[in-house]
């Protein structure tokens, strides 16, 4: 399983997009896959982990889905694009409290668990974790 | 005249990102230091915010250019060879965004409006590089956070995207150490 990192509007689709080519992939936005297509790619993991909260799920839920999803890896390529959104100020929403607590903890998780990491600076990638040889996604082509 | 080199920084408040570009320019070897500066002084403790910025660059040889919108108008101050710092996107485009709010009218809600700005000082910051030694760009990290004002905040990754593919270098500041991103 691969991460693409960032922050919002740094361009981490539009990477993602470049670098598949004419790849085909089923492309999952904020919704976890429940069967195996051969390449995932997910993204919209914090709007996901918030609608979880909305309908009542508890961390401990949520954090169960994800690994499930995750468990589709070992028959299917994945690409988990993660936004960043636990650098700002504590939101005075409850939810969004939950939200960062969530998404921080199962970032922590996916990023253990990811052959390789990629953070997106404003189009620019640079590796934070491992590469396959045989990747050219995941190369810090500078 | 060749091209002058671009510099995009980037860094979190109080992370030394205006030191460190200040240093850029100073060290170009060009004959005049100008800063270009998109601050208003909305009240008493912006003067004096503003004013502490003048007097750490007082000495220092810089000519200060205000312009806090309509970047169009600076090309007439900038000679060639100059070097010039531009402090910062990030009020700059609140200015624009903004601009005519008083009115009931802001710039974001008006259709085409921020794209023929935006337009506009790609057109600007082209026209400079093409006269000066180095043009230095300022900006701050406010996208790692939840979306709070989804027009602002996309507008600032559209621009930053730009600055970076345009830039001869780019880094990013941490607490007072710049990390070259390319």
């Amino acid at each position: 399983m691969h991460i693409v990192f960032g922050g919002a509007f740094n361009g981490k689709r539009e990477y993602v997009r470049e670098q598949l080519g004419n790849q085909e992939v089923s492309w999952f936005e904020g919704v976890m896959p429940e069967r195996s297509p051969l390449f995932t790619v997910i993204a919209g993991v914090e709007k996901w982990v918030k609608l979880q909260l909305e309908t009542g799920k508890s961390e401990k839920e949520i954090l169960e889905s994800a690994s499930d999803a995750l468990l589709l890896n070992e028959s299917s390529r994945q690409i988990w694009i993660l936004t960043d959104i636990n650098r700002g100020i504590v939101p005075l929403d409850p939810i969004e409290r939950q939200q960062r607590d969530v998404v921080g903890r199962l970032y922590q998780f996916l990023f253990k668990e990811a052959a390789s990491v990629t953070r997106i600076w404003y189009g620019i990638p640079e590796t934070l974790k491992g590469a396959d040889d045989d990747e050219n996604l995941y190369k810090n082509g500078r | 005249m060749a091209r002058g080199q671009l510099i995009f920084i980037s860094g979190g408040v109080r992370s030394g990102k205006s030191a460190y570009a200040e240093q850029l320019v100073l060290a170009s070897g060009a004959l005049r230091h100008v800063y270009l500066a998109s601050g208003l002084a909305y009240d008493e403790e912006m003067e004096v915010r503003i004013g502490q910025h003048q007097d750490d660059r007082a000495g220092q040889g810089w000519t200060t250019i205000e312009q806090p919108g309509d970047m169009a108008k600076v090309l007439a101050h900038i000679r060639g060879g100059d070097a010039v710092l531009w402090d910062c996107v990030t009020t700059w485009l609140a200015n624009e965004l903004y601009e005519g709010w008083e009115q009931g009218s802001p710039c974001a809600e008006q259709s085409g409006c921020m794209e023929r700005k935006w337009r506009e000082l790609q057109g600007t910051l082209t026209g400079m590089q093409s006269q000066v030694r180095l043009l230095v760009v300022v900006s701050n990290e406010v996208l790692d956070d939840f979306i709070r004002d989804e027009t602002y905040q996309m507008w600032l990754g559209k621009i930053h995207r730009w600055l970076a593919a345009e830039a001869d270098q780019a880094f990013e500041m941490e607490n007072g150490a710049a990390y070259r991103r390319k």
